[in-house]
């Protein structure tokens, strides 16, 4: 279970940086068919048409951010509770929140801009605690190997 | 711990996964739909009845909408026949897409009838393989003629033919499309513009003061931003001073904003004349998908003035046109930056008594709009709920003939929603609890920004069963999608069926 968890751990690190790149793609693609004399409109975005380089980058930050990294984060905290180490709840609903946070801001950033520059920092806090999170793994696995070699036992 | 302990553990196990997934399987199949009538459609009251007039279910016994038809016995003043296809369409300027066409083209040919022509229409399937249908968008037709697959027709199927008949009451511009899988084939091209001149008057003068007239129909075809089925600016060559009247068709799944640098005025709004309409100076002016602007463009004394239509395209008026003229040298001068403030229709033009009395309406009810995730029809996803309930627990609109209906449309989700009501005009009473202050705002199609309160109110005098639904046709996939049914009318249609009907 300790490797379970910090796998799912680095799989929302990991879903932190493909959030990166995907929306930075897709803004350089727009920036590029914008100066190409693309037009950019609500009837183009509702076609759901539009063929732009980097438009791919879109339905990834969606998807990632949507669905990938929010299920990975409650399995985190469900993971957790079979997790006999110190911490491993705790920063679990740690990163649970602030990727709470952060799809809250995500999908708010329409109504109120601002909330962007929220949005881009915190991406870095579910970066930072994701990846203590599955170093905490690593930690507590060296503390217990000498008590407790098999590391997927649990509570019987 | 005992191997039989250990046993009672795993069976306990075993019961408690296979009801989960036995449980979960009767959930979801319980959202299937399977064939279904929009009779059987109603997840419960929405509304409230005022006055005398009883409760707001209806006996479901009576009229079927094959019998509401335009007088069968008088001739047809204007006759077309319109051929779908499943084809390559040719975009000048811009590169071929796979979609559907009318007679051969895409947008198909417009139709031009007088105010109290009959119109008949003869629509035939020639290899749209999912079955097709017309819809008159924004014509107050009755109820047999609307359309709708599996509610006032079924699907024309291939090789299929079905004749529609209706009386063009209301001058002005509207569009036809097809009603059978819509969001995929009105984006595929089945679509074209309908424009009702108004009758002269008894004088014998035009009714029309415009010299010059022209359709400006928006679609984008894979991608690319087209006027008139091209990805090309148009030109209306014109007197100078003269005043064109164009005729702006927004056939797109969302908001389109209109502009110029020059002085406009707003003529009329999905096919309603606007009382005293104003000059619109440095503003823009948003049409709702589905929904239609008439601009009335005065050509300058020199050159042509540009009119923005959609983000993509403009349209000059005056003379001479862009080819014509000297290299390197745009009469219609640059383009102009879009204005970041809007036209509030809701107080423009001239108050004048709309004609309708809701000072005391017999029905009113909610619309209210939001979204969470679930299952419609097996299918999860983040879908539209109305009133708080997923599609088909969606509201149905009891009404009478000659009720003043009110209703509140609520969005409290997160995106614009076109609301388009079928067979009938809706008047905007007011946004937000602001009351309307300028000309009767008379719309079928109706953007309701996020956030956003209106009130609109319609007299039901168009018997049926009427569509009242999102224009962003993909929302009313997902469940953005309720009627308004009269008392004492039935259909014999379905949907999902061996026919194939499938409106949205």
């Amino acid at each position: 279970m300790r490797r379970t968890y910090s796998v799912i751990a680095w799989i929302i690190a990991a879903g932190v940086v493909v959030q990166a790149a995907s929306i930075a793609f897709a803004l350089g693609g727009i920036g590029r068919y914008v100066q190409d004399g693309g037009v950019i409109d609500k009837a183009l975005v509702e076609s759901r048409q539009a063929t732009f380089t980097g438009d791919l980058g879109f339905p990834i930050h969606g998807i990632v951010g949507g669905m990938v990294i929010p299920l990975a984060a409650v399995a985190l905290l469900i993971v957790a509770f079979f997790v006999k180490a110190r911490g491993a709840r705790l920063w679990a609903a740690i990163v649970l929140g602030v990727v709470a946070l952060q799809i809250t801001l995500g999908y708010s950033i329409t109504d109120m801009p601002y909330l962007g520059l929220i949005h881009g920092a915190n991406a870095l806090a579910v970066l930072l605690t994701a990846v203590y999170a599955a170093l905490l793994m690593r930690r507590s696995t060296r503390n217990a190997s000498a008590t407790e070699p098999a590391a997927d036992v649990t509570a019987t | 711990m005992s191997p039989q302990h250990d046993r009672v553990r795993r069976v306990a196990a075993g019961i408690a996964v296979a009801s989960v997934f036995g449980l979960g399987a009767m959930g979801w199949s319980s959202t299937l739909l399977g064939e279904y009538s929009v009779m059987d459609m109603d997840g419960g009251d929405a509304g409230h009845v005022h006055g005398s007039r009883d409760s707001g279910g209806f006996p479901s016994a009576g009229v079927s909408v094959a019998g509401l038809t335009a007088d069968p016995l008088r001739p047809a003043d204007v006759r077309v026949e319109l051929v779908a296809r499943r084809q390559a369409i040719d975009i000048p300027g811009g590169r071929s897409v796979q979609g559907y066409t009318v007679n051969g083209t895409s947008p198909g040919p417009t139709i031009r009838a007088r105010q109290g022509d009959l119109v008949e229409a003869v629509f035939i399937n020639e290899s749209v393989a999912a079955g097709a249908t017309l819809h008159w968008h924004g014509i107050d037709v009755p109820n047999s003629a609307d359309g709708v697959a599996g509610i006032t027709q079924d699907a024309v199927p291939l090789g299929g033919r079905h004749v529609y008949r209706f009386t063009a009451d209301d001058a002005g511009t509207y569009w036809y499309h097809s009603h059978q899988v819509s969001h995929e084939q009105v984006e595929g091209g089945l679509l074209g513009a309908v424009v009702i001149d108004p009758a002269p008057s008894a004088a014998g003068k035009p009714a029309n003061p415009y010299e010059t007239d022209a359709v400006a129909l928006l679609h984008v075809y894979g991608g690319q931003h087209t006027l008139n089925g091209r990805v090309q600016d148009g030109h209306v060559t014109a007197e100078p001073g003269s005043t064109a009247r164009i005729r702006v068709i927004n056939s797109d799944q969302g908001t389109a904003a209109v502009w110029s640098a020059a002085s406009v005025r707003v003529l009329a709004t999905d096919g309603h004349e606007v009382n005293g309409p104003a000059a619109v100076d440095g503003k823009k002016v948003l049409i709702p998908a589905g929904g239609r602007l008439d601009v009335a463009v005065q050509a300058p004394a020199y050159g042509s003035a540009r009119l923005h239509v959609g983000g993509a395209r403009s349209i000059s008026v005056g003379g001479p046109a862009p080819g014509e003229a000297v290299a390197g040298k745009d009469p219609a001068g640059p383009p102009a930056r879009q204005p970041s403030e809007t036209l509030d229709l809701l107080a423009y033009g001239a108050p004048v008594p709309a004609g309708l009395n809701t000072q005391s309406p017999d029905r009113t009810f909610d619309y209210v709009i939001g979204r969470r995730f679930g299952l419609i029809d097996g299918r999860p996803g983040n879908f539209w709920t109305i009133n708080g309930q997923l599609f088909p627990d969606v509201p149905m609109f009891h009404v009478r003939e000659d009720d003043v209906v009110v209703m509140r449309v609520i969005n409290e989700s997160a995106e614009v929603h076109p609301m388009h009501l079928h067979g009938h005009h809706v008047l905007v009473l007011s946004r937000d609890g602001t009351p309307a202050s300028g000309s009767p705002w008379w719309v079928d199609s109706l953007d309701v920004h996020p956030g956003e309160r209106y009130e609109i109110a319609f007299l039901a005098d168009n018997p049926g069963i009427w569509s009242d639904h999102c224009h962003t046709l993909p929302h009313a996939v997902d469940g953005l999608v309720a009627h308004v049914m009269y008392e004492g009318i039935t259909t014999p249609f379905t949907i999902n069926g061996s026919r194939g009907n499938q409106p949205e």
